[in-house]
């Protein structure tokens, strides 16, 4: 598949807050602030790959914050109730996830739910759900016990990776969280799967004229399960990252994360109209992101204005989008009067 | 295939009637189980706890109608209740403090509008964004504390005074349930709303400005948003930023959805938001009445708003 | 040849509500057998067409393959069995290349679902070689031109080595050329014994490539013959009703009124948007019927919108009674008295979930508004008397517009535009859907408003609607206004011929 103009608008973009922010932030163009960015977006990152899923089927999954939740809680009732082994509690929870995504993709084919509302109502479920199960209300005792599964607490590891290829002596090289490598192998495999496989260009066909793809006989149910169980899969992915660096987890987990997962698709240029868009764009996104909010900090701009630009940001990356679909239709346009 | 089609059949004829029958099973339900359910105090009460709820849920009714929804009535909420403080303590007279409130939150809403309306951006988006937005804002003008009214007894008197017995903040949802009503019945807004949710490119090349008609029911919805604002924070005699949280425009739009209201547009009434409101209130109260844990309560909620839509689906 | 059909449908019947789209329809296809489908707009040929695909599934009746009765509503087996169909809409992914819309759903894998490009390339530059059709593999399908959409759609029904070719109206978009090198085509699969059905509107096209047809009229299959033996004029009278055409040919012989009062009520003069319609220049007189007509796809419905202020045009001028307009906005046609009965009633003219009398009453509620409220008493007057003007069944103004047949609905959707009791009356094919005798009320209300003095410009594409109700013809081939003719001096065949004019 040809890169898109989208991709390089998105890189420049990309490069030009680098270079303001490293101009003009003090501390930003370091070591540490680049692992900040790495440690604290990469699940982001993965959470907007999946997200990613049902924006390109033509939906939303807003339930994906509750998700994390839920995933993060089964974790710790897993590995501190239960005590069951890191390497079993690992395999478990991402099929935990996978199954709420999964659910979220059969009530919207088998009820013919709006994405949205039926997505929005399993965010209230999945909620509701962590406090049932919550090990910190169950066991109060639990609430102050860290995890310290070596499987579980492992996936918060750093490598020194400048100091491994001698770099470091030539620069100063951030450590690299385990998390970005995580990141970046649920990239290649979606990417791949996007790029290569059947299923991926049916995910473009269902995404792009369900009628079509119902027609030349995709079965669009599947489908459209699939791509919320991938969605799920993420958020169980990001939910075990967030695990282990918090060494515990609690009933708020992933609140609001949806919105940063959402914005970031949309700013990766992923259209909202379904159909067109990779994963390569989310992940992207979701690193720009953390560049404009790091950077805003480090300006020392509050939290409260960072909220805002998430908002803001969110605006004018669809707004570009909606630009680029009027601008795709008036070049069809151009094109039908050049046949004539 | 005969009896699908008797049970289908027999489900078209039930199904105006599902609501008001659902809530009457509910009632009889409560009442057996913990009689105290059917007392005036209870019965009162449970109207005031569904008064915030209920005036954002009417007031945003024509929203969905027109296959729009608004996800940003928590954090407008919130911020007009702080701007109402805000003006309280600068010393301004009441109807300015309430115009205050009231004016931001209309603001907010016709910005939404506008965005939508005038630039065709999707709705759930950019309402999303104004959650954010707003949000932020709110926390930037009041911070995360609460801030405490007092020495104000006409601002909380909207909250927490009495008519006959009767919370004020009653009235004030039967109020602003009646005048929607109306306006949707006996107005040319109503009628506009109902062609643009039924066919808005129809209702274009009828001669309607139906993006002017969409930005006036975004800012309806804001305005409600804002008016339940003011009433909460007279309520609990305390303004904060973080009012009406993640999950509100959940309740919001779950009672509309349960009054019928197709999310993809259309058909759609006040009159049974009201009841979609009631039904919710009801059944809030009854769990807790029995003592139903909080988290049952939320699954329940998500189940009964799934298990609505599919019925509407049906149909 | 052999004796079982390839396909066959018995009995297939459709109802939407009670709307019946299909009624007790029978089709066979044998064997390298083209049989065309024809019949006016509405008659039920592309209901029949999806039933067949399994793009619906049926009220009653079967569906056979090869004599083997096969699964109803379900794409997926009848692709399986080789029935393949180019629609008459898009049915391509937009934001895919050339090469995956070819193979949508099918692209061949090398096990494990990973995609196997080579070979899929590879079978894709054979079919395209075969065919003779000239297409960039890797263009976006979004991007190009809609003649190349048209022919994407073409390889990827031919990919299918279908045994079964279903085509709905598939040369509404081709130039002359371009159908020829289509008809090559249909010849080369026929002689490989591919059985084919062919919907066209074109009656040139299906005596030039077809065996026999199957007319229909209403949802009902009214005549089967082989091509050689039967006709054009006995065609046309099958597929528009004898009684019909007997009327209408009595109507048109005493009721043309050419230019009307003489008085140019709408005058337009190079009207041109860049891309779509090209210098189109034409007069309407006040009390005359003004029909242009052509080929769907030929930007008749833009010029339409362009004048009633809906959509924009780039130059040109617009003069209404003598005096120049533009339009940024219906409201403001409308004002100046043009009423524009749209084409597609459920997409653009009615809300179907409404009321009989709320939809009456749409184009006019200004005339309502009494110090901001709704005057409900005059409504129900005013829907009342349209109601019984224009004979609508039920006459009951509290009846959703949905629960209406196609021929009432129509019936409401002009009533709203004559209470504007507009000066010009726009209508976009008036009669598409609706069944025989509401069509007769139909055409009887636009005399009758060109008889007060209305200037009426219909556009069809009915050709014998156009020949019933129209004093002047224009026609448009191509976004651009070929040929204006007065309708007492002109054949059906001359028209016939300049509509398929190469574009």
């Amino acid at each position: 598949m040809k890169a898109r103009p989208a991709i390089f608008a998105l890189l420049l973009f990309f490069a030009a807050t680098t270079g303001l922010f490293s101009l003009f932030a003090p501390r930003f163009a370091t070591a540490s602030n680049m692992e900040n960015l790495m440690s604290g977006f990469s699940f982001v990152a993965i959470l907007a790959i999946g997200q990613a899923f049902p924006i390109l089927v033509r939906g939303i999954d807003l339930s994906v914050g509750a998700i994390v939740a839920v995933v993060g809680m089964v974790t710790f009732d897993l590995s501190l109730m239960f005590h069951v082994p890191g390497f079993a509690v690992l395999p478990l929870v991402l099929i935990v996830g996978t199954l709420a995504g999964a659910l979220n993709g059969a009530l919207i084919v088998s009820l013919r739910l709006q994405p949205f509302i039926a997505t929005l109502a399993t965010l209230a479920a999945y909620r509701g759900l962590v406090y049932s199960i919550s090990g910190r209300q169950l066991v109060p005792g639990l609430s102050t016990t860290p995890i310290t599964d070596k499987w579980i607490t492992g996936l918060e590891n750093y490598f020194d990776i400048g100091g491994m290829t001698g770099l470091s002596h030539a620069i100063a090289m951030p450590w690299f969280p385990l998390s970005f490598f995580v990141m970046l192998a649920v990239l290649a495999v979606f990417q791949f799967i996007l790029l290569k496989t059947r299923f991926g260009r049916d995910i473009y066909t269902v995404g792009g004229n369900f009628e079509a793809a119902r027609l030349a006989g995709i079965k669009t149910n599947r489908v459209i399960i699939a791509a919320y169980s991938i969605s799920g899969f993420c958020a169980a992915m990001a939910a075990l990252l967030l695990v282990a660096r918090l060494t515990t987890s609690t009933e708020a987990l992933g609140t609001g994360m949806e919105l940063s997962a959402i914005a970031a698709v949309v700013i990766g240029g992923v259209s909202l109209q379904g159909g067109t868009g990779s994963v390569f764009g989310p992940a992207l996104g979701a690193f720009l992101l953390g560049i404009v909010l790091l950077g805003l900090t480090l300006l020392g701009v509050s939290q409260f204005v960072q909220q805002i630009l998430t908002g803001v940001i969110l605006l004018a990356a669809v707004s570009y989008d909606r630009l680029l679909v009027l601008r795709q239709q008036r070049r069809l346009k151009a094109n039908l009067a050049a046949g004539h | 295939m005969g009896t699908a089609a008797q049970i289908s059949g027999f489900g078209r004829r039930i199904a105006p009637h599902a609501l008001p029958l659902a809530i009457l099973v509910i009632v009889v339900v409560f009442a057996i189980a913990q009689p105290a359910f059917l007392k005036p105090e209870n019965l009162i009460g449970i109207l005031r706890q569904v008064a915030l709820v209920g005036i954002m849920a009417t007031a945003t009714t024509f929203v969905i109608m027109t296959g729009g929804v608004d996800l940003s009535v928590g954090p407008v909420l919130a911020i007009s209740g702080l701007v109402s403080y805000f003006c309280l303590a600068a010393g301004y007279p009441l109807p300015v403090v309430l115009a205050a409130g009231l004016g931001l939150g209309l603001f907010i809403g016709f910005a939404n509008g506008a965005v939508i309306a005038f630039l065709g951006l999707p709705p759930i988006i950019v309402t999303l964004a104004t959650l954010s937005i707003v949000r932020g804002s709110a926390l930037l003008l009041g911070g995360p504390d609460l801030h405490l009214i007092r020495e104000e007894s006409a601002y909380t008197f909207i909250g927490t005074g009495n008519i006959l017995g009767i919370p004020v903040s009653i009235y004030l949802f039967i109020a602003v349930a009646l005048v929607l009503i109306f306006v949707q019945r006996r107005t040319p807004l109503g009628m506009l709303v109902a062609a643009v949710g039924e066919n808005e490119r129809a209702a274009f090349l009828s001669g309607h400005n139906t993006a002017l008609t969409k930005t006036l029911i975004y800012g309806l919805s804001g305005l409600g948003a804002g008016f339940a604002g003011i009433i909460q924070s007279s309520q609990v005699h305390t303004a904060a930023a973080t009012y009406g949280p993640f999950g509100t425009e959940l309740d919001v739009i779950a009672a509309v959805v349960l009054g019928g209201t197709s999310l993809m547009g259309g058909s759609g009434s006040v009159a049974r938001t009201v009841m979609g409101v009631l039904f919710l209130g009801i059944m809030n109260n009854g769990m807790n009445i029995l003592n139903v844990p909080i988290d049952m309560q939320l699954i329940a909620k998500g189940t009964i708003i799934v298990v609505a839509l599919a019925i509407a689906e049906l149909k | 040849m052999s004796v079982t059909p390839l396909i066959s449908g018995k009995g297939l019947t459709k109802v939407y509500g009670n709307f019946v789209a299909l009624a007790d329809a029978s089709i066979a296809v044998m064997a390298g057998e083209v049989r065309a489908l024809i019949g006016s707009n509405g008659a039920g040929k592309s209901t029949l067409i999806k039933v067949l695909t399994g793009a619906i599934a049926p009220t009653l009746g079967t569906v056979e393959v090869e004599g083997v009765i096969a699964p109803l509503g379900n794409p997926t087996e009848m692709i399986a069995r080789g029935v393949a169909c180019i629609y008459q809409h898009s049915n391509l992914a937009p934001a895919m290349s050339v090469l995956d819309n070819i193979y949508l759903g099918r692209q061949p894998t090398r096990g494990f679902g990973l995609l196997d490009r080579k070979t899929q390339r590879a079978n894709a530059l054979v079919l395209l070689e075969r065919h003779g059709i000239d297409l960039d593999l890797d263009a976006i399908v979004g991007a190009l031109p809609t003649v190349k959409q048209k022919e994407v759609e073409i390889a990827k029904a031919l990919a299918l080595d279908a045994k079964v070719l279903l085509m709905d109206e598939p040369t509404g978009w081709l130039a002359a050329a371009d159908v020829a090198r289509l008809h090559d085509t249909i010849r080369t699969l026929k002689a490989r014994g591919v059985a084919i059905v062919y919907i066209s509107h074109m009656l040139d096209e299906i005596f030039a490539v077809c065996d026999t047809m199957t007319i229909m009229r209403d949802g009902k299959v009214i005549a089967e013959s082989a091509v050689k033996d039967i006709k054009r004029p006995k065609v046309v009278e099958l597929m528009v009703g004898e009684k019909l055409a007997r009327d209408s040919a009595g109507a048109a012989l005493v009721g043309r009124k050419p230019r009307g009062s003489g008085a140019v009520r709408l005058g337009v003069q190079n009207l041109t948007k860049r891309g779509v319609f090209k210098n189109v220049s034409f007069d309407v007189h006040a009390g005359e019927i003004f029909c242009i007509t052509g080929l769907i796809g030929s930007k008749r419905t833009e010029v339409m919108h362009a004048l009633f202020g809906s959509d924009q045009f780039d130059s040109g001028t617009v003069e209404l009674d003598g005096k120049a307009v533009k339009f940024g906005h219906p409201a403001e046609a409308m004002a100046a008295g043009i009423g524009f009965v749209t084409e597609d009633r459920h997409r653009e003219g009615l809300m179907l979930g409404l009321k009989v009398t709320d939809n009456l009453v749409m184009a006019t509620l200004k005339k309502f508004w009494r110090f901001g409220l709704l005057d409900r008493g005059g409504i129900e007057r005013s829907a009342k008397k349209s109601i019984l003007d224009l004979n609508v069944q039920p006459p009951d103004g509290r009846k959703l517009v949905k629960l209406l047949s196609g021929g009432n609905q129509q019936k409401v959707l002009l009533g709203k535009w004559l209470n504007l009791s507009p000066r010009v009356i726009i209508l976009d094919e008036p009669t598409v859907g609706v069944d025989v005798g509401a069509k007769a009320e139909i055409y009887a209300i636009l005399r009758a408003e060109r008889d007060k003095g209305a200037a009426v410009l219909v556009v069809s594409s009915d050709l014998e609607e156009v020949m019933t109700v129209a004093d002047r013809i224009g026609i448009m081939v191509s976004g651009q206004l070929k040929a204006i003719h007065d309708a007492d001096k002109v054949t059906m065949s001359q028209v016939v011929n300049e509509i398929g004019e190469a574009a």
